[in-house]
């Protein structure tokens, strides 16, 4: 049973990874836009809990404002800013930089700097045996599951999705076939900063919510999407799953410090021995 | 020319300004030198050497724990000596990045994106790693360690007032800027241009790209390093955050809006972003970093080449 808990907590650890990894991977894969400010979105969506639990709104109903919102301000990021700069890929790492500082101070000015607490909707705990594990990590790793094969499905089995595939590969043809794809960048922004929402909202109760916490789901989100490979949208899972799997096994095994420096040694190497990914793919840059 | 001009016009300004100046203001300004220092460091290995590193403060913070170690006579067979804390300190961020740089460009190697993400990760690595050695002061960093001492054989000439050792900074500075400015007009500058607009066809004239990436990856390390090293004999504190993240991305950010492409511009970009924030940030308070963020938004989309670069570069092409 020792054995057992360290394993759910890294798949609950590597669910939200991945969730977080996958909005990333979307903008990122299809534009060539590194997102820097993704996890401040990630935090605005957690932020919209603290707003919901302060002015009583359901918690439920939380959850689904925190995607809408989040989604909508990565609208108006899409539409005043990143617009902009399609052309010049490394600029909006400066750019969304510049953007991360922004949010992050303004959530400083209008929460305050101090964390904050969300209370989970569900409290109580799961218990066969000795073994007992609180039911709502269970929920959120059964949603986040759900909401990543949903992503998969809208990328792989829909219209849209073979749409945005086509622009991701071959955006002048795409664009020559009458698909357009300034309408399919915007939404995929909009889906990617959603999913971003949504992950923070979800585990908002299960961590400190502070205007510093973006930063520390950022560079693993990155390091995955980079291990795992940047081509294929499968790249993210095993690339969150390694990612997150080696730091949340390594923290119980040995430190928390210890397994972060461990973790990004590891994924350090594995980008630069294996640039195209775990997975491989063609569009390795 | 060109360049040369305005360097001496911004370092002759300076250099009259401690005469009218208050002591803090001179310290403070000595501190401006040195941010100015580090900025050039990235302006020379980004705009000039095409390589995006999120993780500059890793050779600044590398160059200042040197420093604090030899100064404060940790390291037993080497002496306390403030030049040989200097080379040390400008030398060991220089090797890191050798060894960095060697394992990052040879072979394949990684560029543009991917070097971003692994040097910022690298740069919040080290950052936990000096948070955690507990001999290196750990979270709380190395205290009192020694001003400028100027003193060579046995001799102490340590500074403790603030215009002395501003003009201290203010040579080096000079000597470093007026280095930097014959090195990306030499042929050696020749060759990072076309590094940075066609490496193929550099590969194919038979020079090695590796061997000019290293080169000014390591020039740059060592600037920063030395930025660092007087950083802590100024400040008298070396601490984890020296390292890492948050002075990696202030530099990055007066850099752009200063203007990465030319020298001048990105160290008064450092200072014109200090100055505005010791000033702006007693009037807008905390909105001040909100509207930091706002400012380099816009420099990056409508003026990617920077703030200050842009105005400077329309006067003197008007001219020529």
């Amino acid at each position: 049973m020792e054995i057992l808990i360290p394993l759910i907590d890294a798949s609950s650890y590597i669910l939200v990874l991945v969730l977080i990894a996958l909005g990333l991977m979307i903008v990122f894969g299809m534009m060539g836009v590194i997102n820097m400010a993704h996890g401040e979105l990630f935090m605005i969506g957690a932020y919209v809990m603290v707003l919901a639990q302060s002015y009583g709104i359901p918690f439920w109903i939380g959850v689904l404002i925190a995607p809408i919102l989040v989604g909508a301000l990565g609208f108006l990021i899409e539409y005043l800013l990143v617009r902009h700069i399609y052309h010049r890929p490394l600029d909006t790492i400066l750019a969304t930089w510049g953007l991360s500082i922004a949010l992050k101070q303004a959530i400083v000015l209008i929460f305050g700097p101090e964390s904050q607490s969300v209370v989970a909707p569900i409290s109580s705990s799961f218990s066969i045996g000795e073994f007992s594990y609180p039911i709502y990590r269970l929920v959120i790793m059964i949603l986040s599951a759900s909401i990543i094969g949903g992503t998969f499905w809208l990328f792989l089995k829909t219209d849209f999705g073979l749409m945005a595939r086509a622009v991701i590969a071959r955006p002048d043809t795409a664009s020559t076939l009458g698909i357009n794809t300034r309408k399919m960048y915007r939404w995929s922004f909009v889906i990617g900063t959603a999913l971003a929402g949504l992950a923070g909202a979800l585990i908002a109760p299960t961590i400190s919510v502070d205007p510093q916490m973006g930063l520390g789901y950022l560079v693993p989100g990155f390091l995955s999407i980079l291990v795992g490979g940047a081509g294929p949208l499968a790249g993210v899972l095993v690339g969150g799953g390694a990612v997150g799997g080696t730091n949340s096994l390594l923290t119980v095994w040995i430190s928390p410090v210890a397994a972060q420096i461990a973790v990004f040694i590891l994924a350090i190497l594995v980008i630069r021995l294996r640039p195209e990914g775990i997975l491989g793919g063609r569009n390795a840059k | 020319m060109r360049n040369n001009l305005l360097i001496f016009i911004v370092f002759g300004s300076l250099a009259f300004l401690p005469i009218f100046a208050s002591d803090y203001w001179t310290s403070q300004l000595s501190y401006y030198l040195i941010y100015g220092l580090f900025a050039l460091s990235l302006s020379l290995v980004w705009g000039y050497g095409g390589i995006l590193c999120l993780g500059q403060a890793i050779f600044f913070g590398i160059g200042a724990y040197v420093m604090a170690i030899v100064t404060k006579g940790m390291i037993a067979p080497v002496p306390d000596n403030f030049y040989i804390g200097l080379i040390l300190a400008a030398g060991a961020a220089s090797l890191f990045a050798g060894i960095l740089g060697s394992f990052l460009f040879a072979g394949k190697g990684i560029s543009g994106a991917y070097l971003a993400v692994v040097t910022l990760a690298i740069a919040m690595v080290l950052e936990r790693l000096m948070s955690n050695w507990y001999t290196l002061g750990g979270y709380n960093g190395l205290l009192d360690i020694p001003p400028i001492n100027l003193g060579l054989f046995g001799y102490s000439l340590e500074l403790w007032d603030s215009r002395p050792s501003f003009y201290v900074l203010w040579s080096v500075t000079v000597v470093i800027a007026l280095f930097l400015s014959w090195l990306v007009r030499s042929d050696f500058g020749l060759q990072l241009t076309a590094l940075r607009t066609n490496p193929e066809r550099l590969t194919y004239f038979g020079f090695s790209t590796l061997q000019i990436k290293l080169k000014v990856f390591c020039i740059s390390a060592a600037i920063a390093g030395l930025a660092g090293a007087l950083f802590v004999t100024i400040d008298g504190f070396a601490s984890p955050t020296l390292i890492g993240f948050t002075l990696s991305t202030e530099v990055l950010i007066w850099v752009a809006i200063g203007g990465k492409e030319m020298l001048i511009a990105a160290f008064l970009g450092a200072i014109a972003t200090r100055m505005a924030e010791s000033w702006l940030s007693e009037i807008f308070g905390d909105y001040w970093i909100l509207i930091l963020g706002i400012i380099f938004m816009i420099s990056v989309v409508l003026l990617p080449k920077g703030l200050i670069a842009t105005p400077l570069s329309k006067l003197f092409a008007k001219r020529r």
